[in-house]
């Protein structure tokens, strides 16, 4: 490491500790700060509507659960498609709760950090259950698995009176220290407090990596038995990241359930699971910075294409089929394309950036 | 020269600010209005041609300057039957400053239930679940609940059934949306009308309905009462004519009548079941084009205007769309002509104001309009169809349906 810390450039390491930075540079650090206090600060001087602040929070809250996905997937390597379900599990826990005492109750209103604490539990503990047969499975047989657990999902909130049939059942709003937060800050409400949780999820991740707790989720899934060689528990290991994953996931159900307002059965179907999916690949699976890129990605471009059909919607009345076929189509296009073309996904394209920036004015 | 210039430029901005200052001064005014719907995706069958009804008829409106000066801008958005795309949706038309809202799906509306409330925006929905006006002010439905349609059909049922209690089958959407009458049946059941529902079937998405037909006729099942969309009704009533189960007349014995609400039926149900719709029992509030009358002719008209094909021209969900529009445009007339202000609150006074002689009469309904502080579904009246020889005609005279007041 160079004795500069502001001026560091290479990989150049004389000790683990040195490797094991949170931030490599002091530069590093610097534009981290800079870039959450912008991300904190910027809704005060630009006035966006309601919409977009939506789309904002919706983005932030599957960067959660993308987070938690790459955990189990990127860095444990196992498949999973049942991750919607986790996500639901953390929104049906404060459902169950508006349920049993009425969606206006105190501690519906006023516990909710708990609440969502309690649904990042509640979301661990399924996904510990689920991770239980990773001890017997691997593979495409573990995905199957986990899309069975997708699929119990479904039926039971789709069936269950308790859960309303799938219907949605209504969250209250919420109250901070200056009262009860009302219509019009709502979204600016949740977008800070989302934020929050997302700066304590991923330094709690990239803290987590630099633990063996973290390394040996990577260990087993470069080679469990090796691992196992090494003295790890593989099969524990990969429960354990369920459990991890299911955290993040009944996190962001909850923060998302309180977001709507409301929790329905539709949120939270295989074909979300699907879209998590492809966020963790188009971001760049094993990479934290792919859990932030990925949702974004898919996100706007959802927004986009949408934009796209309906123009195309209305310039040619005909054209239905073409619209409803497009938003699949490109969807599957764009997770094709970085199978294909970039399979390290954008958290490369951001790495080659950093790096150039980092070298700059020489090439290497 | 460059002063030339100066003085050049002052004189034509001028001359363009004294040619447009009058004209807007003298544009009229702008009401927003916002429509979510399923133009693509699941449903879609029935949105689209719901949607072409609201923005043909706001277009006339506009065109024919039935308001003035004044105009309707309706933005109509594709939600692909997704309540979080709903929401994101009614949240960019409350940003643009919508005054009346026009929603679409069950889930929806009862997921957006709360943000209608504090907003205190009127909002009209395509769904006719009952169970959307309860703990709300604000939602309005254009015509009879599906609890009321279903209840008439039983008592249709009750009524022309010769010989014994009929027994009935309920053939329902595995959604809120199919769900919600069945309670209410059941309880117009359990106050006394004569019928005895043998089984709730929730289909899925079965391609094939042989062994639930074959199932219920083995249970003496005479009666099916369908409340989805049409698809899976055609493939049941296609499966039933293979197996030789439809009646060719109501009730006839050791076979299966079949009925169903508004959203099985119409034009659509005849392009997908063919000859196996001969028989069908349909009911809705609308009227439909094959019974000509003021109403059909403005709907053929206006989709003609609009170039619209015949298939939407014709369809019942093009009037249910054209109706809606008919409603917000009427409570804008009627606020305007009063002199208020066209706000949310001014618009949804003139909804509760809309009873007694200031029902209002579509045409493209069997009833009048009627909303007030205590009635919030519009046309209470219902019309039965029955298709034969691939048409929808009237079967008797518009009803109501007695039981819905009995269980309440």
């Amino acid at each position: 490491m160079s004795s500069n810390r502001w001026l560091a450039t290479g990989n150049y390491f004389t000790s683990y500790t040195e490797e094991q930075r949170v931030f490599a540079t002091s530069l590093d650090r610097t534009v981290m700060c800079v870039f959450l206090c912008i991300l904190f600060a910027w809704p005060l001087f630009f006035n966006v509507g309601n919409k977009y602040m939506l789309v904002i929070d919706n983005i932030l809250v599957a960067v959660i659960a993308v987070i938690g996905l790459n955990l189990v997937t990127g860095f444990a390597g196992l498949i999973s498609i049942g991750h919607a379900a986790f996500v639901g599990i953390g929104a049906y826990t404060v459902a169950s709760f508006c349920r049993v005492l009425g969606d206006s109750h105190l501690v519906i209103t006023h516990c909710w950090p708990l609440l969502i604490v309690l649904a990042g539990f509640m979301g661990a503990l399924f996904g510990a259950i689920v991770g239980l047969p990773a001890l017997r499975l691997k593979h495409l047989y573990l995905a199957i698995a986990t899309l069975s657990f997708q699929m119990i999902f479904q039926w039971t909130i789709n069936f269950m009176d308790f859960f309303d049939q799938g219907q949605t059942i209504s969250v209250g709003r919420v109250f901070w220290v200056t009262g009860k937060v009302a219509r019009k800050e709502h979204y600016l409400f949740w977008y800070y407090v989302i934020l929050v949780v997302i700066v304590i999820v991923s330094f709690g991740v990239r803290n987590l990596l630099r633990t063996r707790y973290g390394r040996c989720l990577v260990a087993v899934r470069d080679n469990d038995r090796a691992a196992d060689a090494m003295g790890m528990h593989p099969g524990l290991i990969k429960v354990y990241a369920f459990g991890l994953a299911g955290f993040c996931a009944g996190v962001a159900g909850a923060l998302h359930a309180y977001l709507y307002r409301g929790v329905g059965f539709d949120s939270f179907t295989l074909h979300h699971s699907i879209n998590y999916l492809a966020m963790a690949i188009v971001g760049g699976l094993g990479t934290l910075q792919g859990a932030f890129w990925g949702p974004l990605a898919i996100r706007v471009l959802d927004l986009q294409v949408e934009r796209l059909s309906e123009w195309v919607g209305s310039h040619l009345t005909a054209a239905t089929n073409l619209t409803t076929a497009l938003r699949p189509l490109s969807f599957g296009l764009v997770i094709v394309l970085f199978l294909m073309f970039e399979p390290r996904g954008i958290a490369n394209w951001w790495r080659i950036v950093r790096s150039y920036v980092k070298l700059w004015p020489f090439r290497y | 020269m460059k002063k030339n210039n100066v003085i050049k430029w002052t004189f034509l901005l001028a001359a363009i600010g004294v040619l447009t200052l009058p004209a807007q001064a003298l544009a009229g005014e702008v009401y927003k209005l916002g429509l979510s719907l399923a133009i693509t995706g699941p449903t879609s069958d029935a949105g689209n041609p719901y949607s072409k009804g609201v923005e043909d008829y706001f277009n006339f409106v506009n065109d024919t300057k039935m308001l003035g000066d004044d105009k309707i801008e309706c933005t109509i958005r594709d939600d692909q039957y997704k309540n979080d795309i709903t929401k994101r949706n009614f949240e960019d038309f409350l940003d643009q400053g919508i005054v009346f809202y026009l929603n679409y799906s069950t889930g929806s509306t009862l997921a957006l239930k709360n943000d209608f409330e504090e907003e205190q925006i009127p909002v009209l929905p395509a769904s006719f679940h009952a169970g959307n006006l309860v703990d709300s002010n604000y939602i309005f439905l254009p015509i009879a609940s599906y609890s009321a349609q279903m209840i008439g059909l039983t008592e249709y049922v009750s009524k022309n059934h010769k010989g014994g209690k009929p027994k009935v089958a309920m053939f329902i959407h595995p959604s809120a949306f199919g769900r919600g009458p069945v309670e209410d049946v059941k309880k117009a059941v359990a106050a006394g009308l004569d019928v005895e529902i043998v089984e709730v079937v929730e289909h899925g998405k079965d391609l094939d309905n042989t062994a639930m037909l074959k199932r219920l006729s083995s249970k003496g099942v005479q009666y099916v009462l369908s409340h989805t969309v049409q698809s899976p009704v055609a493939t049941m009533l296609k499966d039933a004519s293979s197996l030789g189960l439809v009646a060719t007349s109501f009730g006839e014995e050791g076979k299966i009548t079949f009925l169903g609400a508004h959203y099985t039926g119409g034009n659509d149900l005849v392009a997908l079941a063919g000859d196996s719709a001969e028989n069908f029992y349909w009911t809705t509030s609308y009227i439909v084009t094959s019974e000509p009358g003021e109403g059909t002719d403005l709907q053929l008209a206006l989709a003609k205007k609009y170039n619209r094909d015949e298939k939407a021209a014709n369809s019942h969900n093009y009037a249910n769309g054209m109706m809606v529009a008919q409603v917000a445009t009427e409570v804008i007339r009627r606020a305007k002509s009063k002199g208020k202000e066209i706000t949310k609150e001014t618009l949804y006074e003139e909804l509760l104001g809309m009873n007694g002689d200031n029902a209002f009469s579509p045409k493209t309904t069997v009833g009048d309009v009627t909303f007030s502080e205590t009635d919030h579904a519009g046309v209470d009246t219902l019309q039965l169809y029955v298709v034969k020889n691939s048409t929808f005609m009237s079967e008797g005279s518009p009803f109501v349906p007695e039981y819905t007041d009995k269980i309440k």
